[in-house]
């Protein structure tokens, strides 16, 4: 039977973890993520879960434990946060290459130096061309539901890609809420058995990842290519499935807040979303026609999906909590992306987009500095033009 | 959960060549070099531990010149690893035999999972996970096949690389005459001297094939991690004729410089041990590494090959007290 | 797509360049036929079944697993696909029963390879 709980994002997490049946689990500490390890570690003493739980020495090791788990046929879990996520950095190609469906869970958190305990997109962004499914919860909920969805998919025949399922530190992983359990029969419709097409089993030899040759080489990254074509459909199928399981009403990959008739429009990604609705909503009664779209999953880049739902907004601003230092725009990611997703939509319903540097290092960004942005942008609507690529909250000279 | 009774393999004991298993695992058709210690290394492990087994296998000689161009020679499940992280891949699998044993979803007996490691993937850039792994206590054999360097990069020096080495990363000079000015790490050492749940580390050398293959089976039919330091000479990194390979092995026990020994819960146990030990020249002679070598850097490498002769009598009749063992029972 | 966006396109590998999911090939059974390794070889190993005392050094010795004892008529057997002539199996033969033969020596001897990788 469905049950509601109090729980934090890590602990909700964790529970995903446990309804999934995860079987090899590999942990090392780190802030903040190292609260799922905790509540899981626990579960396997107290015998609520049957898995392996190993102490990595390292992140570089947790990756590399999973890895092995998943090549020999168990569902694998792992997790980290900052310059824990950075230090693994060279395991996450052979996951996706190798097609090992992990999951690994992400309490975001600030790179060093110096360090910095602060939520922060930066670590998890910096890993997002290595072919892993990247999505992003904003609720504790959120965070159970995609611990099942991405299992989920990643373990399909069609895409079997490992997958990072991220949320942020503290605004998420820290703060209790209420968490909707579901019954354990609902877990077994939705998510069958993980069934590698071929495990390192004795009874039927397989060689893993033996070298290639140059021309070897571009087949093999469009095989992973292609299967993230393949992704689009199978979040699309899951999610609707889930919707119906356990009674939800997620979309596939975009949560579009009061949209339709938008004006201006914040886009964003995790939990800032939470205090962005609000401000919409403060914004539309004062007669301001805003507009928030949510990114669920940044990889895939639902490219189609952002351009359809943003088409004919006037102007859009991401909010960066990740840096891109010398990039394009000289600030965050997401303005890189979405301006390249724009480009094709027709000169009347293409937005103007700039980008706002915000809740970096683990500020808050409070509902002032969302008045702000959309100051910014209500500015831009009415001059017909983008004076600056990115705006830094809290940090910009005065005019 | 932990009492689950697993099914385990158990091993004869290989008494001649006519009687070890005919079956090769480690198969014709792969692009090591003519003569290569390493292959014959890995021939005989394969054989001795049979069809039930896993290898895993960082990057190093054995991944590079064997699993080429989408094919390998591996008869049994081979998966390659970084050259970082045989130790924690190896972990992983052997985890995750434990659970789906435990859950019914494999009834097999347990595999042998044995890592094949060079020496920079397991006493250099990959001792973290080897040591991890003996920490952890997985029932993995770690293999350390050890051709004392980095061979398949064009022959850098690593930890395991012999002072007076000429390598790519010490050449000779006028300023730094005998090429490799550092002693080598000791790798089953590494290993004895802090991890509490391994009860058996051996050396070995593709020297002596019988004594290999047959502290393999002993080492797979521990429970608990194990270890061995294979000793595999490399012609090409070495330089000296392809022919002599096995040459090279029993040279380094007749001189000194190699010991071969199991140490087993405590106690160690010597073999090969010759009547009386030939001058280290006699070894370095044959190897284009040490051809610039002057008499005082020989006279250094007989000094440590003195020393090691000397500890392995002390070793031998008094066993070394073993601190922080796990108490019995 | 109502607004005639790109599409992301296909991707279609050629059949002669397919490669297997994540690189994930069966294991090969008794050879490796894919590596041929016979064309390094310089020297033969030649048998003179006479001298061999069936001691089975050469087939212990062998890093590529090429010499095999037949029982039925009691001889020891070169797998000529694979030998790469390295000549192991001579320094450890105690009876001399081996010699190396150049490859030139015999007809259709030394084979190159077409395509060299």
């Amino acid at each position: 039977m469905a049950t509601e709980k109090m729980l934090t994002g890590c602990a909700a997490a964790a529970q995903g973890a446990k309804f999934a049946e995860v079987e090899v689990i590999c942990s090392y500490p780190i802030r903040p993520y190292t609260a799922i390890m905790m509540e899981l570690a626990k579960m396997v003493a107290n015998g609520e879960l049957d898995a392996e739980f190993v102490h990595g020495e390292g992140e570089h090791a947790q990756l590399s434990v999973v890895l092995g788990a998943s090549a020999a046929g168990a569902r694998a879990y792992t997790g980290s946060s900052g310059v824990g996520v950075a230090y693994a950095f060279e395991v996450y190609s052979p996951m996706s290459g190798g097609r090992y469906p992990v999951q690994m869970a992400i309490a975001d958190r600030a790179l060093d130096p110096p360090g910095d305990f602060g939520s922060e997109h930066t670590d998890a962004m910096s890993t997002r061309d290595q072919g892993w499914l990247m999505g992003w919860a904003c609720s504790p909920q959120e965070v159970f539901d995609n611990t099942l969805m991405a299992y989920r998919i990643g373990e399909d025949p069609r895409v079997l890609l490992p997958q990072m399922v991220c949320q942020d530190g503290y605004f998420v992983s820290h703060i209790p809420d209420k968490v909707v359990l579901p019954d354990v029969s609902q877990v077994k419709e939705f998510l069958p058995p993980y069934n590698p097409p071929h495990p390192l089993d004795p009874r039927k030899p397989y060689s893993h990842g033996p070298q290639i040759r140059p021309d070897q080489g571009a087949p093999m990254d469009a095989q992973r290519a292609s299967a993230f074509l393949e992704v689009p459909k199978v979040i699309k199928e899951v999610t609707e499935e889930f919707n119906r399981i356990f009674g939800r009403n997620y979309d596939p990959f975009l949560e579009k807040y009061k949209l339709d008739d938008a004006e201006i429009a914040f886009f964003i990604q995790g939990a800032h979303a939470n205090t962005c609705r609000k401000v919409v909503d403060k914004l539309r009664s004062s007669g301001v026609k805003a507009g928030m779209c949510r990114l669920r999953w940044v990889r895939p880049w639902p490219t189609h999906e952002i351009a359809e739902a943003l088409a004919g907004i006037k102007a859009v601003g991401t909010i960066e909590t990740s840096t891109s230092y010398g990039g394009a725009m000289r600030g965050g990611n997401l303005i890189h992306e979405l301006r390249a997703t724009l480009y094709d939509l027709p000169d009347n319903e293409r937005p103007l987009v700039t980008s706002f540097m915000a809740g970096l290092g683990g500020e808050t960004i409070w509902p002032k500095d969302f008045m702000y942005m959309a100051e910014v942008l209500s500015n831009m609507v009415k001059e017909n033009r983008t004076k600056k690529y990115v705006y830094w909250i809290g940090l910009e000279p005065e005019e | 959960m932990k009492d689950f009774d697993y099914k385990y393999q158990t091993f004869d004991r290989i008494k001649s060549y006519r009687n070890a298993p005919r079956e090769e695992y480690y198969v014709p058709g792969h692009r090591t070099c003519a003569g290569c210690g390493p292959a014959l290394c890995y021939r005989l492990v394969a054989k001795a531990a049979g069809k039930d087994t896993i290898f895993v296998g960082p990057t190093g000689c054995m991944y590079v010149a064997n699993s080429s161009y989408l094919c390998t020679p591996y008869a049994v499940p081979w998966t390659h690893a970084q050259i970082t992280n045989g130790g924690a891949v190896a972990s992983g699998v052997e985890a995750a035999y434990k659970v789906l044993m435990r859950k019914g979803k494999y009834d097999g007996s347990f595999p042998n999972i044995i890592v094949m490691a060079g020496d920079g993937g397991s006493v250099d850039i990959g001792l973290q996970a080897m040591s991890a792994l003996m920490y952890r206590g997985h029932k993995v054999l770690f293999i350390c096949y050890d051709n004392e360097s980095y061979a398949n990069t064009g022959i850098q020096t690593s930890p395991t690389t012999s002072y007076g080495a000429n390598t790519t990363f010490t050449p000779p000079g006028k300023l730094i005459p005998e090429g490799k000015t550092l002693f080598p790490k000791d790798p089953p050492q590494l290993v004895i001297g802090g991890h509490p749940l391994v009860k058996y580390v051996a050396t070995a050398n593709v020297g002596y094939p019988t004594d290999l293959m047959n502290k393999v089976r002993k080492a797979l039919s521990y429970e608990s991690p194990t270890f061995m330091h294979i000793l595999c000479p490399c012609p090409k990194g070495w330089k000296f004729d392809e022919k002599l390979t096995a040459e090279m092995g029993k040279l380094a026990v007749q001189t000194g410089l190699w010991t071969q020994y199991e140490w087993e819960n405590g106690e160690y146990k010597f073999s090969h041990i010759p009547k009386k030990y030939k001058p280290v020249d006699e070894y370095l002679k044959h190897q284009g590494r040490f051809g610039h070598l002057k008499k005082e850097h020989i006279a250094k490498l007989q000094a440590f090959a003195d020393a090691k002769k000397e500890w392995a009598k002390k070793a031998a009749v008094s066993p070394i007290e073993v601190v922080a063992q796990v108490p019995a029972g | 797509m109502p607004r005639n966006l790109p599409e992301y396109g296909k991707i279609a590998i050629p059949k002669e360049r397919e490669v297997p999911l994540g690189a994930v090939t069966p294991a090969p059974v008794r050879v490796q036929k894919l590596h041929i390794t016979s064309p390094w070889r310089i020297y033969r190993p030649v048998i003179d079944h006479e001298k061999c005392t069936r001691c089975l050094n050469c087939y212990i010795f062998c890093p590529d697993a090429c010499w095999e004892y037949n029982e039925e008529n009691d001889e020891m057997e070169l797998n000529l696909e694979f030998c790469k002539g390295c000549l192991i199996c001579i320094q450890e033969c105690p009876a001399e029963a081996l010699t190396p033969v150049h490859e030139l020596e015999f007809e259709g001897g030394v084979v190159r390879l077409d395509n060299p990788f």
